[in-house]
């Protein structure tokens, strides 16, 4: 039996081999594509208050190893950093925080560059911005100062840079992505036995040539060929039969397809040695999933319904190819074929066969998108034949990610936004306590934003409840938001309490979630968080906002 | 929140956002302030009191001893038996580049204490299993953490836990998957209360004879082939014969063939060698194959192979730039090219130490690229035999050394989830325990929490009445035991019953030839675990589970000695067999279903990796290994020193080879 030989992966790591061994349990991950990727992300951490969350999600970056980190912290170390900072040690006590952070972290892995600023009395955010080379991501941990955040976000905005604010502050914390613009994944790795796209019900020329081939005498082929027709030409030949006595059509209702892998099964042979054939178990077992018209997946879907803002020429190959697709499907009603061909009970020499004819078919199909491609990109703009191909194999799995507008939601990052999101989750808790679903955690990442509002470590729980209000208007009808005050307290008293104090250990778990997610953004692989996350450290629980 | 967590707070300064760093007023604030603000004074003072022990250091180790550290646990035992290799780097931070070889426990150890001085680590470089690491040991502990990366070693640490009734924690991570447990005697389930997906196998005749898998060459490879040339000699003890009407002939014929293989072997180092070696094992075994004409009605027989040949079309091929491409499918005559050149260097390493005087023995380690190279090369050669396609190094060493993926950032929330646990444990607030699954492709939130499970009343791990005896080893006899122990003390009388240990059946009514013999002579010492199976039909007890200890004072008249007395032995019934109707997929596994609606895998983890979560088998339907009603699996072990050996037979399967994680 064979295996798939499809090009899984891209470019091959040229590196030195001990380099390949020290990623070696990343890369079986990411791929040296995006091991490359992360190889060039350079990250600027700005880093303030207690300063752990950053640097434990900076150390999750660094290890996997990213090109290059700046910290920018204008904090010195105190005593209470040498308790909850790991990469801080007695030594540092009264030194610029973010030289000693720099230099501690760095000694994680020798082959990223660290830098951090300020270096002079005249170092400032702004400056260092102005300076540096293009940053690939930007994060930063409250409470941050309104002169900083407003920099960031300008940069943000002028250089198309991913923003992640992070907070963590007693038991719980929460992050938010900021990307600039709608994001798509095209490799967005999907579990293998999904990716499976056999065209049972649309075969192409040559497929149904082979099939028929196969299968011309079945009934006189010997108990070898015959235990070793593989499943797809099975398949194919009893789809044929069906269709014969069903007026032309396939088996479509469940009931249908129910009766076709009878049909399946009681032509297997059983008067062999082994009283059965796995050839045509496998075939009986793959009717469900593999005996199914096409329809468009939603994500692909949104891909190709997705209305640009801008001229075409500002788009990013994504959108081009994109674009090739849809008048791929438009022509076909169907996706460019991905090629592969599951393992099966074969002859090696079949099987092999079969995969060609599969890999011509997808090789057909990309050469094809490509063609389109180019022609929208027009003579000027090169387009990737790579891409292309990555795209065709994954076209049924491409995912958007930061969809701007599109129906009646508010825009993110709004305080109708927040409403929105409030009224849903405040309505959902009223339906929790029958079901007996967890409550909503939104109350808790509001507490967050409040006491980042309020910017002062000394606010009391009042502050803080008062300082979400007018985040979210001035004037929160009880009607509305329900019990909203009461849960909005409880918060505010624990978060006051903690001063603005972090535990380690929240910040550690943290910083973990928030590298994993920065990994698939830098990487463009894996589907990240959509945009917020919010964590319980007492509950153990996290949940997602879109807000 | 705890409610007992209010105190006097201690005003923070704020940090004053500046072009400058600002120099704070002489602070106020202690390197606990943050720990005690949010735990609250009492939660606090227990961490800082609490003496936990860590087993392993490997990636949730590094990041859970910085938490455990951090968070102010008072006393922090590492025990690892491993050192540090390259490709722990990548996660495992308190390791450098210049520690590599060095013990994991140590390093990390010497990494984590200075940056908290007031916690007291002590590092273990030893076996977790070791006689010292004993039960008494064990319950010194307030909590055990499991950071551990194999199958065995989390059922010893939970078997030892239930024994000494201390509280485990156990966790596990799969590339993005990750998982979180607490295990409390009698509260919560333990790691063995579901039954964990066994291994894949093979039939010892598929890897010797009829491989239709690259796999199946690997395996062969690495198991057999490495093992016959440069392994430990008695490693033939290993491959199980258990022999069957089928595939009696094949099995003697194979045992034959590796007779003369290790013949083969005394050639090592000389010239002539790698054609010897190519010309056995690639053609002369492979003509005998195809000449047993059955075996290829339906299969294609193999085709042996010409060394020299093939050594021609290799001439030209670049050693160096093959040696390179760990990535790129070698063709068969860069295959050669690799096989005769880790030959050659494996060859060097034998010559070197048997020049030392010292015995050589070399074993499969993923990252050692010699051994590495040999088994990508051989594995492929033979694939090429029989018609199989042929693997890059790359994926060979992913399939030959089961390697997991394994990142930081999963070890990051698992272990700080561990610690969130703990707080919870050192509470005593077990209702709260969750079981917590990291869920990376559930896009809608990244962690699934449930109540911890309830302990599995059939588990043959702890549904079962644990109890101790004092033993005076010297003197005491089987006989001693059933008499001065089990039937009064433990109260059986007349009652029919049978003693196992791991090994098999020590006594039973119709067994009853130990009973004269010294338990020193059976094998059973302290810290030895005596089961004793009720076997009466009618209320039947529970298992009873004697945990041996070696009186350390005089027992008097009688060699044996109860911690209890008999009457306040109370061993419960065996639960009534409830009619089950189709096995039920255990609470786990339908956590893993709820979120596996949201997107491929779930939560589901994958067995084995680096700190690998053994994920429950989806079914009651398969026998636990300790089960006695079970299909029964045995290492097959001569000696403890096989202990890390990576084959496994299964006695019920006909001679399967089980490949273990490392």
């Amino acid at each position: 039996m064979t295996e798939i030989v499809m090009d899984q992966t891209p470019p091959i790591l040229q590196g030195p081999s001990d380099k390949e061994r020290k990623y070696d349990r990343q890369l079986r991950l990411w791929a040296a594509s995006g091991q490359a990727a992360l190889e060039s992300a350079n990250i600027l951490l700005v880093n303030s208050g207690a300063g752990t969350v950053g640097v434990e999600t900076l150390k999750n970056l660094i290890l996997p190893g990213i090109g290059r980190f700046v910290i920018h912290d204008n904090a010195l170390v105190d005593e209470a950093d040498l308790g909850v900072n790991f990469f801080l040690d007695d030594s540092c006590y009264g030194k610029p925080r973010a030289q000693c952070l720099a230099s501690l972290l760095g000694e994680l892995n020798p082959e990223v560059d660290g830098d951090w600023s300020p270096k002079t009395k005249n170092d400032t955010l702004g400056s260092l911005l102005k300076k540096s080379p293009l940053f690939t991501a930007i994060m930063y941990t409250y409470p941050i100062n309104h002169v900083e955040l407003e920099s960031l976000e300008q940069y943000s905005k002028e250089h198309k840079t991913p923003l992640i604010a992070i907070h963590s502050t007693g038991f719980y914390s929460y992050f938010t992505i900021r990307l600039p613009g709608t994001f798509p994944i095209v490799d967005t790795h999907p579990d293998e036995t999904a990716t499976t796209d056999l065209r049972l019900l649309s075969p192409w020329p040559e497929l149904v040539e082979f099939a028929k081939t196969m299968t011309k005498d079945i009934d006189s082929l010997d108990n070898f060929e015959h235990g070793h027709l593989p499943y797809v030409v099975i398949l194919l030949h009893y789809l044929d039969k069906w269709k014969a006595t069903h007026n032309g059509t396939y088996p479509s209702t469940y009931k249908e397809k129910t009766e076709f892998r009878q049909l399946v099964r009681d032509a297997a042979r059983t008067d062999n040695p082994e009283g059965g054939e796995e050839n045509f178990d496998e075939a009986a077992a793959a009717v469900l999933k593999t005996v199914a018209p096409f329809s468009l997946p939603s994500g692909l879907k949104e891909v190709f319904e997705y209305e640009h803002k801008g001229p075409i020429q500002e788009r990013s190959t994504f959108w081009i190819i994109a674009d090739a697709v849809k008048a791929f499907y438009t022509n076909h009603g169907s996706l460019p074929l991905p090629g592969n061909v599951p393992d099966m009970k074969a002859q090696s020499k079949v099987y092999v066969q079969l995969q060609n004819i599969y890999k011509a078919k997808a090789r057909k199909d990309a050469a094809e998108v490509l063609q389109t491609a180019q022609a929208i990109a027009g003579t000027g703009r090169k387009v990737d034949p790579a891409e292309v191909d990555l795209f065709c194999k994954n076209a049924a799995f491409v995912k958007l990610i930061n969809v701007e507008g599109g129906g009646d939601t508010a825009p993110l990052g709004s305080k109708e936004r927040l409403q929105q999101v409030l009224r849903q989750e405040m309505a959902n808790d009223q339906v929790a306590e029958m079901t007996l679903q967890p409550m909503s955690l939104f109350p808790t990442y509001l507490a967050l934003r409040g006491l980042a509002h309020c910017g002062n470590a000394s606010s009391d729980k009042t502050q803080i409840v008062e300082a979400v209000k007018s985040l979210l208007s001035d004037n929160l009808s009880s009607e509305e938001y329900g019990d909203l005050n009461e849960k909005l307290g409880n918060v505010a008293e624990d978060l006051a309490r903690a001063e603005y104090g972090e535990l380690h250990n929240i910040s550690a778990l943290t910083g973990g979630m928030v590298a994993q997610e920065m990994i698939k953004i830098i990487t463009k692989q894996y589907i990240p968080i959509d945009n917020t996350c919010v964590f319980d450290g007492i509950r153990s629980r996290t949940q997602v906002f879109h807000v | 929140m705890d409610p007992t967590m209010g105190n006097p707070m201690v005003p923070m300064t704020a940090q004053i956002p500046g072009p400058v760093a600002q120099p704070i007023p002489l602070p106020v604030l202690t390197r606990d302030s943050y720990n005690s603000q949010s735990l609250g004074r009492s939660l606090n003072a227990n961490v800082k009191q609490a003496r936990v022990l860590m087993v392993g250091a490997g990636g949730i180790g590094c990041e859970l001893l910085k938490n455990l550290v951090l968070t102010g646990f008072g006393e922090v035992h590492v025990v690892d038996l491993d050192t540090i290799d390259l490709s722990n780097l990548n996660r495992q931070f308190l390791f450098r580049h210049e520690h590599i070889k060095k013990s994991k426990a140590l390093v990390a150890k010497e990494a984590a204490q200075k940056f908290n001085p007031a916690v007291k680590i002590v590092a273990h470089h030893a076996n977790i299993k070791d006689a010292q690491f004993n039960i008494e040991w064990f319950s010194s502990f307030r909590i055990v953490f499991n950071a551990l990366d194999n199958l065995e070693a989390r059922r010893h640490v939970n078997k030892m836990c239930l024994a000494a009734d201390v509280p485990l924690i156990e966790s596990g991570t799969t590339g993005f998957n990750g998982q979180v447990q607490v295990i409390k005697k009698g509260v919560t389930a333990c790691y063995d209360c579901a039954p964990k997906e066994t291994p894949k196998s093979f039939p010892v005749c598929t890897i010797r004879s009829t491989p239709s898998q690259p796999i199946h060459c690997i395996v062969w490879g690495k198991s057999y082939l490495l093992n016959e040339i440069f392994g430990a000699s008695e490693d033939e003890s290993a491959f199980d014969h258990t022999v069957d009407g089928d595939n009696a002939q094949e099995i003697e014929e194979l045992k034959r063939e590796s007779a003369a293989l290790r013949k083969i072997r005394n050639s090592v180092g000389t010239e002539e060698f790698a054609q010897m070696l190519f010309e056995k094992v690639f053609k002369t075994d492979i003509e005998r194959l195809r000449s047993m004409e059955d075996m290829w009605k339906t299969r294609k027989p193999p085709e042996p192979l010409n060394y020299k040949e093939l050594l021609e079309k290799a001439k030209s091929l670049d050693k160096e730039k093959v040696l390179k491409d760990a990535q790129k499918v070698w063709s068969l005559e860069e295959n050669l090219v690799v096989f005769n050149d880790s030959l050659e260097r494996l060859s060097k390493r034998v010559l070197e130490s048997k020049s030392a005087g010292e015995e050589s023995i070399i074993t499969f380690d993923k990252d050692d690229e010699d051994t590495l190279d040999f088994v990508a090369a051989s594995a492929n050669i033979r694939s090429a035999v029989f018609g199989i396609d042929r693997k890059s190094k790359f994926d060979i060493k992913q399939m030959a050394g089961n390697i997991i993926p394994a990142i930081a950032t999963t070890n990051a929330i698992v272990a700080g989830l561990c610690v969130l646990e703990a707080f919870k444990v050192l509470k005593g607030h077990y209702e709260q325990a969750k079981e917590v699954f990291l869920t990376p492709f559930a896009n809608a939130r990244m962690l699934a929490s449930d109540k911890s499970r309830e302990p599995n009343p059939d588990c043959p791990v702890c549904g079962v009445y644990q109890t101790r005896a004092y033993v005076d080893l010297e003197k005491a006899t089987l006989n001693d035991l059933v008499e001065h122990l089990i039937k009064t003390n433990l109260g059986y009388g007349e009652k029919d019953f049978a003693i196992s240990n791991e090994v098999g059946i020590l006594y039973d009514p119709d067994e009853t030839d130990n009973l004269e013999k010294k338990l020193s002579e059976l094998g059973i010492k302290s810290d030895s675990f005596l089961t004793i199976t009720d076997e009466d039909d009618e209320e039947p007890f529970v298992n009873v589970v004697i945990a041996i200890q070696e009186a350390k004072e005089p027992l008097g008249d009688k060699p044996v000695k109860g911690i209890l007395d008999p009457e306040d032995v109370k061993i419960p019934l065996k639960p009534k067999k409830q009619p089950q109707p189709e096995p039920v997929a255990t609470p786990t596994a339908a956590t893993n279903g709820a979120s596996t609606s949201n997107g491929q895998n779930g939560g589901v983890i994958n067995l084995d990796g680096d700190e690998p979560m053994t994920t429950p088998a989806k079914t009651l339907k398969r026998g636990h290994p300790e089960d006695a009603e079970g299909p029964s699996v045995k290492k097959i072990k001569a000696n403890d020193k096989a202990a890390d050996d990576d084959i496994v037979f299964i006695e019920d399967s006909a001679g399967a080879i089980v490949i273990d994680d490392d």
